[in-house]
């Protein structure tokens, strides 16, 4: 599914972010990634996600080189990745419901397709009462729930998840873990980038460590 | 809850997540309790003696709100814009405002005005230009002028009739003096007397189009026969509309060219606006799976129908000024130019099918200039950020 080798970033003439990463996730694997702020989990994900290019170093994803992949060929692999932002990238102009149905739009699937689809995972996800009002209304917790949702509606093959519970109270989070690991039975891959030592308590899965630019898997 | 859409309950949840939290698996308000009615109150005695008699406090108006009202009317600050939205799921990506503003949209409506009324001048200018050499070109003129004494009429009538048995005329009219004079008197004025001037006799011959004869041996046996006679097959006239009328539309095709070339500067600099200020929108689409050419739709949409609005207001416009353009010109002459004159010297002063036809392909062209510039605007952009 992922496989890094030799992985090294760094922007610019900066520091070196990440250094000789190496790792290999399965297919309908569940790791959390962590590490102190700045470590650099978030470069990571973005080099999963590939809105960045490695400095050198080889990424390949589902199978294919895509340390240097042309935009051509990036977008219908990012169709079958679903991310979470930590700042949730909600279109302020869409409604909640309008946001999370994105990515089925853009993939052109038929409104009738999908739309019990979409206000079943909205409801699912305790938005129910919002999906047809907008992004500025919600709070924080809610906004992360819809970005949630609107990762896991195109029922992705990996999911990549930026500090997902950062926003919301123990007892969603809770929640939104156990979305998680029921996509992951379905057979999604799951990384999440998490600081929530209690959330990684509630699951038992290997944990990608972020030292000094240096992956570990514990 | 309004705008939402109940699923069936023989249908599962989405992907066998279970069905909502929000949804008990028992009904919480039913032990079979009794309800009584006394004296306004309600009272309700449960069939559990644990529970004892519930005396509510007396019911306030909002508590009286069902949950219908309550979705309906939510307590919290709802944007007004929400219940429009409610009934399309499908709001646009980019937003319509962000893409064509009112300025873009007007610039545009005044592109497709002087294309719309360039391309109507120049096919009503052909049209009479055409017209008048249809004319001319089965008609030719004799001036006979009587030398020495020569009785003008006599030698009038000699030769209409000598034309008169040549092949192919179908018709030779001798014009009267009178008449001379009615052809003259728009730059010469009413003639008193027109025996004063030396002004040649004209005859009219109008040539059988089915077998046209050869002019020049026409023109060659008449000034044998008779002296002072000359034959004008307008050649030169001909030639000189024809030049006249081609300056024209190439004139009018070098101010397209301008209105196209203009408008497609508009277009790219309004392209690159609306992706600078539509950066997010861009960005959340590729994360989300968009191809370029999808983003490219998205903005081309907004683009196309901006043409073809603004490109029919500049096309109604254009047809009314056609439309008005006789009378406007009337009271600009104060009078002194007629409609007849005014037709004489541009034909009708109307469009008919073809033009409306080319108007139309006028308004056509334009959306889609608009809408490939963009096109290709947006994926100019794309490709420069990659």
């Amino acid at each position: 599914m992922i496989r890094l080798t030799n992985v090294g970033l760094k922007y610019d003439r900066g520091p070196e972010i990440l250094s000789e990463v190496n790792f290999h996730l399965r297919p309908g694997s569940f790791h959390f990634l962590t590490g102190p702020s700045g470590a650099g989990k978030t470069s990571l994900l973005r080099l999963l996600f590939m809105s960045l290019h490695p400095t050198h170093g080889q990424i390949q994803l589902f199978g294919q080189d895509v340390s240097r992949i042309t935009t051509s060929k990036r977008a219908p692999l990012r169709r079958r990745i679903g991310i979470v932002f930590q700042d949730f990238r909600l279109l302020e102009h869409l409604t909640t419901w309008e946001n999370v149905a994105l990515p089925l739009r853009v993939v052109g699937k038929r409104l009738d397709d999908y739309k019990e689809d979409v206000t079943d995972l909205l409801q699912w996800v305790g938005l129910g009462d919002r999906m047809h009002g907008y992004p500025s209304v919600l709070s924080g917790g809610e906004k992360q729930r819809a970005a949630i949702a609107r990762a896991v509606i195109g029922k992705p093959e990996l999911l990549l998840a930026d500090e997902p519970t950062g926003n919301v109270d123990p007892q969603m989070a809770r929640r939104l873990l156990r979305l998680f690991i029921e996509l992951n039975r379905l057979g999604t891959s799951v990384l999440i980038a998490t600081h929530d030592h209690q959330l990684m308590r509630q699951f038992k899965a290997p944990r990608l460590e972020l030292h000094d630019g240096h992956v570990r898997i514990v | 809850m309004s705008g939402s859409y109940d699923r069936p309950p023989d249908r599962p949840g989405m992907r066998g997540l279970g069905s909502s939290p929000r949804t008990p698996e028992y009904d919480a308000y039913d032990d079979g309790a009794v309800v009584t009615q006394q004296g306004g109150r309600t009272s309700t005695q449960s069939r559990d003696p644990a529970y004892g008699t519930y005396e509510p406090e007396p019911i306030s108006p909002d508590s009286l709100r069902t949950d219908y009202e309550r979705v309906s009317r939510p307590d919290i600050y709802v944007p007004t814009r929400e219940a429009r939205k409610v009934q399309s799921l499908t709001a646009p990506i980019v937003p319509a405002g962000s893409v064509t503003g009112r300025s873009l949209t007007l610039v545009i409506t005044i592109m497709c005005f002087l294309a719309c009324l360039t391309v109507g001048a120049v096919y009503m200018i052909r049209q009479s230009a055409n017209a008048w050499l249809r004319d001319i070109a089965s008609e030719v003129t004799v001036q006979v002028q009587a030398k020495d004494g020569t009785d003008a009429e006599k030698l009038t009538q000699q030769v209409a009739t000598y034309l008169g048995q040549q092949a192919g005329i179908s018709k030779v009219t001798v014009m009267s003096a009178a008449e001379s004079a009615a052809l003259l008197e728009p730059w010469l004025g009413p003639i008193d007397d027109l025996n004063a001037l030396p002004l040649p006799r004209l005859i009219a011959i109008e040539l059988d189009r089915a077998g046209t004869p050869n002019v020049d041996a026409v023109r060659e046996g008449v000034e044998k026969q008779f002296q002072g006679v000359t034959l004008d097959d307008h050649r030169r006239w001909q030639r000189q509309i024809t030049t006249i009328t081609h300056s024209f539309s190439l004139g009018g095709l070098a101010i397209l060219a301008l209105v196209a070339m203009a408008t497609t500067a508009i277009i790219v600099s309004a392209t690159k606006s609306s992706m600078a200020s539509n950066r997010e929108i861009v960005e959340v689409l590729h994360f989300v799976g968009a191809t370029d050419r999808f983003i490219a739709r998205e903005f081309e949409k907004h683009f196309l129908r901006l043409g073809v609005r603004a490109g029919l207001v500049g096309a109604i416009l254009a047809l009314a000024v056609f439309t008005l353009m006789p009378t406007i010109v009337q009271i600009l002459g104060g009078g002194s130019l007629t409609l007849s004159e005014l037709h004489r010297l541009v034909g009708s002063g109307s469009l008919d099918m073809a033009g409306y036809v080319l108007m139309g392909i006028v308004v056509v062209v334009i959306a889609a200039l608009c809408m490939l510039t963009s096109r290709f605007g947006v994926f100019r952009i794309l490709n420069s950020k990659h």
